[in-house]
């Protein structure tokens, strides 16, 4: 059974245990049926769903760390992989497409040097493509974070992640 | 309970109100497919194979999940519901792979099942198998999950039965499936190998790995498992006259229901091992060669006619009889084999030979500690179903360990746990349990006070009696000596023996709080009389089980989770040195009454216990034994002191299935037979006595252990003639009243008593034991580790038969691996892999070192079981009842670094 340590990826971030017992306790009553929520407020506070703190959660409210696990990989709003400071979602889907989706994602790609789904090293960006983000008619289309950036052009792509820390 | 009346498939039909449709149609012999319901789990919901159609709302309905309401007027069979049944199974089938001939689940398959009642041949579909390969190395279960139906049975089982959590869903969609955390093979997962997921799933999605056949066994045979004292029903799966699989038994009625352990499920592959022994032999005149285990039996041990060898052993034991008198026979008898076999081998040492030194190896796995409490209980509760303790009010747990000794009893307290019920746990220990507990009362090692539960079960009572919380009333009719119990509890200091004992106060504030006004079950470990304290702590627990008024209470009083499968019936029988059948003390009127049934006269004294024998051995006292399925060499510690006793005898007999370090030492050896191959019951340790048959023939010449004892009886001159088990069930029913019901169905109960008890209204009462000032535990600056000894849960007793299993020794086969605390490790700068020497006043062994959170310093935890593992060297052959040093499963030990190279397989 050791062996397990092997097999994960170390991970070095620093979990704030006292932080994570006023989520769990506080917000959240140290109920187990507030698991998603708490997992929400996880991901919002490291960017992803540190393994530490999960670990941590199950004992806490006593609910098997597979069973955790199984809600984090169902829904795709939670990563268990480290994420960016800034989540940029890349429209591919159909209208996007025809107007040049893919040439934006090709330029993404290529100033960032990462493919979809991955995070840059210096953990400035994540890039992650998206079917739609129902605003069609702005196509193509890129949103950071919260904000939306229409009808955008490749040439303008590095101008619009300068903006971004 | 309000029943409510519906219409199914134009029937009337009445149920009770809160059932679901599925039960209600059920009940009334109406089929519904199904392929996520099992009665033992929640309904789920998941398969919706069990669609019913609503007639008057047209609503289409799983019936698992659906409440039937009255006045409902259901259809489970309409074409509309056809239509959709035939679609799903199509669509399961679409994803299958056609593997069906080669698949383990054979007929048994629930899909094939329904794919077949529904006329479902081809799917139709284009054919879409979703292939998620695993890794997997372990040599229990195969997952191949393109078998897969996402009925969630082996994660709800996993979750609600077994109380792991190893599995549970992963992912989403296509992609979802029934996988670990982080998606680990199930060896780095905290997978049990139950097999439980095993049994349950409808496909071959989850099948038995190294299997000896892929199929549906020709036969099933339900039996009762012979590996701990839970006595799973279970059901063998034969082919060709050999055990292919083990399987719980359907029965609704069984303690351990669709759950078994890694033993049960997957160990019993030892009955095939190639070393059984199959033929009588006897040693070749003049050698007096030892052989270890593992070393061919040719050399020493020539192979004789069962003529030979019983004629060798009725001659030779006569002949030590007759020279040195019955004193210098001991006869051996075994908690693996039978009541009906333990019944006629303590009669013919009793009344055949008049000897006295009857004992079992049952003494060495908490035989004594059962006898003891029927001593203080007077009987009154022999029966402890372990169903009532998930209605418990408060369960306590004080040293024990079931997960890995009797598994099956601790899925029934993780059970309570879980759902609520109070568990308090006390133990040095970081068992499975104590994570689960609401309050872990955890002494330190390094304390002041030393290593005592005692003191810490005191301190519980002192706070109930302080807070009133005593249950006055049971303690007014039942007990005396309150007053006296009382004063002596004053004198105690609750801080400062918490704090003593290395436990905060608040701790066990809290834990009083959580048994106050409740009946409490006490769970203790079988091995608590080998502790330093162990007499102080049952008389501890039977105090506070007096004073919370648990006695006699449903999901109350006394729970010893015991590791061999016939413990208790070897000891109701009679097989101990100071017990008649049916648990008599051996007074003058038992005895004379008892020998005036058998016609014969019996010994008057009381017999040696085990180390008593060995020690007599050694005196030259006995001079000859018998021995009957019991490896005493493995299983006592000290196995070269036990082995060369061995050899001092002139006349040594071992009845016995394997050629082990015990056979290797006799003069005759009589191959018996396991419990799939032979008739008889067991008594586990609820009370309940189980009968069952056998499934397979023993191998070779080989005989149940019961005929040969039968055959032992005749050669002797004894009237009595033993034909069949029954013929002995008749005697045993006859002349040992608890088990009036033996045989009678395949399961009855132990009789309780309620002649003389404090129940029964004559002035008996229960008696509160004052309190003794704990003593300090004897410290040793050459031995400052406190040894904690046990098989894991692979593992039992001393190996002999589990390392016999294929399957548990491909996973089992590292070199012996001691744990360790991180701060001891720290401080003796030893790394994992290291190789130490473990030492105490008993011996030393080698072994590697694997760091462990989970200890704390100054503790150490040796695991025993594997065959070649000579870890029982280090504790001592003392008697538990001297009370003077840490005993067999709990011994003082030293550690030094002598490599940093570890031991190779």
């Amino acid at each position: 059974m050791k062996e397990v340590a092997m097999m994960e990826t170390v991970e070095t971030i620093d979990v704030d245990y006292m932080e994570l017992d006023d989520i769990i306790e506080k917000e959240f009553g140290l109920n187990k049926e507030n698991l998603i929520m708490i997992l929400q407020t996880i991901q919002r506070r490291y960017n992803y769903l540190p393994k530490p703190a999960l670990a941590y959660l199950a004992t806490k409210i006593g609910v098997p760390m597979s069973q955790i696990y199984g809600v984090a990989t169902f829904y795709s709003t939670f990563s268990l992989e480290p994420r960016g400071r800034n989540i940029i979602s890349i429209c591919l889907g159909t209208a996007c497409h025809v107007r040049g989706g893919a040439r934006v994602n090709e330029k993404l790609e290529e100033l960032l040097t990462i493919t979809d789904g991955q995070t840059t090293e210096d953990k400035r960006f994540t890039l992650e493509s998206v079917r739609c983000i129902g605003c069609c008619s702005l196509g193509p289309v890129l949103k950071i974070n919260e904000d939306m950036h229409g009808r955008i052009s490749s040439d303008e792509v590095k101008k619009v992640l300068d903006q971004y820390e | 309970m309000e029943s409510i009346i519906l219409t199914i498939n134009g029937q009337k039909i009445t149920c009770p109100a809160g059932s679901s449709i599925l039960d209600a149609a059920a009940s009334n012999g109406i089929y519904i497919p199904t392929l996520c319901h099992h009665p033992q789990l929640k309904p789920y919901g998941a398969c919706r194979i069990c669609l019913v159609e609503d007639e008057k709302t047209g609503r289409l309905l799983a019936s698992c999940v659906s409440p039937a309401s009255p006045d409902m007027v259901v259809a489970t069979d309409s074409p509309r519901v056809l239509k959709h049944r035939k679609n799903i199974v199509r669509l399961m089938m679409a994803e299958h792979p056609e593997s069906c001939i080669v698949c383990n689940k054979g007929n048994r398959c629930e899909l094939r099942r329904i794919a077949a009642r529904l006329g479902v041949g081809e799917p139709d579909f284009y054919p879409m198998p979703n292939f998620k390969p695993f890794e997997q190395l372990n040599p229990f279960i195969i997952r191949d999950l393109s078998k897969c139906i996402l009925c969630g049975k082996c994660i709800r089982a996993d979750h609600e039965l077994v109380v792991t959590g190893a599995i549970d869903y992963n992912h989403r969609g296509f992609s979802s499936r029934p996988a670990t955390l982080n998606e680990t093979p199930l060896e780095y997962s905290n997978c049990t190998f139950c097999g439980t997921c095993v049994s349950v799933c409808p496909t071959g999605a989850l099948a038995a790995k190294n299997a000896l056949y892929i199929g549906t066994p020709e036969k099933e045979h339900d039996s009762i498992c012979g590996f701990c004292g839970v006595g799973c029903a279970i059901s063998i799966g034969t082919a060709g006259g050999r055990i292919v699989e083990i399987n719980p038994s359907r029965s609704d009625q069984s303690v351990n229901g669709a759950t078994l352990c890694v033993r049960g499920h997957f160990a019993n592959d030892f009955i095939h091992a190639p070393d059984r022994l199959i033929q009588p032999m006897i040693r070749v005149a003049g050698s007096n060669n030892r052989t270890d285990a593992g070393e061919e039996p040719e050399n020493t041990h020539a192979p004789a006619t069962w003529d030979a060898a019983m004629g060798e052993v009725v001659k030779k034991l006569s002949a030590v009889r007759r020279q040195y008198g019955p004193q210098s026979l001991a006869f051996i008898g075994s908690p693996r084999c039978t009541n009906e076999e333990n019944y006629l081998f303590q009669k013919i040492a009793r009344a055949i030979f008049g000897a006295a030194n009857i004992v079992s190896g049952g003494y060495a796995m908490g035989q004594t500690l059962v006898s003891k409490i029927e001593e203080k209980s007077r009987g009154v509760r022999r029966t402890q179903p372990l169903a009532d303790l998930e209605s418990a009010e408060a369960i306590l747990v004080v040293h024990a360990d079931p997960d890995h000794l009797a598994p099956v009893a601790g899925y029934h307290i993780k059970r309570a746990a879980k759902n609520g019920v109070p568990l308090i746990v006390m133990d040095a220990r970081k068992t499975d349990l104590a994570a689960m507990a609401s309050t872990w009362l955890r002494p330190a090692l390094d304390s002041d006070a030393g290593f005592r539960y005692a003191d810490l079960v005191n301190c519980l009572a002192a706070h109930l009696l302080r807070e009133n919380a005593a249950d006055d009333k049971f303690i007014d009719k039942h007990t005396r000596g309150i007053e006296d119990f009382r004063f002596s509890l004053e004198n105690i200091d609750l801080v400062q023996t918490a704090k003593q004992c290395g436990v905060r106060p608040e701790a066990i504030e809290n834990a009083a709080k959580r048994i106050s006004g409740r009946k409490v079950a006490l769970v203790a470990g079988h091995d608590i009389l080998h502790l330093t304290d162990g007499r102080d702590l049952l008389d501890a627990l039977f105090n506070l089980a007096m004073l919370t008024g648990s006695i006699k209470a449903k999901g109350a009083g006394f729970y010893i989770p015991l590791g061999e499968s016939n413990l208790m019936g070897c000891m109701d029988m009679g097989v101990a040195p100071d017990l008649l059948p049916g648990r008599l003390p051996l007074n003058d009127g038992h005895r004379e009454a008892m020998g005036r049934i058998w016609n014969a006269t019996l010994s008057p004294d009381s017999g040696l216990d085990l180390v008593g024998f060995v020690e007599a051995v050694e005196s030259g006292a006995v001079k000859a034994a018998y021995i009957m399925g019991e490896n005493i060499v493995r299983s006592l510690p000290q196995s070269e002191r036990v082995a060369a006793a061995l050899e001092k005898l002139d006349f040594l007999v071992v009845q016995d299935i394997f050629f082990n370090r015990t056979a290797s030492l006799a003069h005759v050896i009589l191959p018996g037979a396991v419990m799939a191959e032979k008739s008889g019951s067991f008594t586990n340790m609820e009370g309940r006595i189980q009968t069952f048959g056998p499934a397979v023939s023993p191998p070779g010449q080989a005989r149940a252990d019961w005929e040969i004892l039968a055959d032992l009886a005749r050669r002797m001159g004894h009237p009595e003639q033993y034909g069949s088990v029954e013929k002995i069930r008749q005697e045993i029913r006859q002349v040992v009243p608890m088990y009036a019901a033996l045989g009678s169905h395949r399961q009855s109960w132990i009789k309780n008593n309620d002649i003389d008890t404090p129940f029964s209204g004559n002035g008996e009462k229960f008696c509160f034991s004052s309190v003794r000032s704990g003593q300090k535990s004897r410290t040793d600056a050459a031995y400052p580790f406190t040894a904690f000894l046990a098989p894991p849960r692979f593992h039992l007793g001393s190996g002999t038969r589990t390392s016999r299993s294929e399957r548990i020794r491909s996973f089992d086969g590292k070199p012996l691996s001691i744990q360790l605390s991180l701060s001891d490790c720290r401080s003796l700068g030893i790394e994992n892999s290291h190789r130490i020497r473990v030492s105490s006043a008993g011996g030393a062994v080698e072994a590697n070192v694997e760091s462990s959170p989970a200890l704390q310093s100054g503790q150490v935890m040796i695991p025993l079981g594997s065959d070649h593992n000579r870890a029982a060297v280090l504790p001592g052959l003392a008697d538990p009842d001297e009370n003077d040093a840490y005993g067999w499963t709990v011994c003082r030990v030293g550690i030094e670094k002598i490599s940093t190279e570890e031991i190779k397989p």
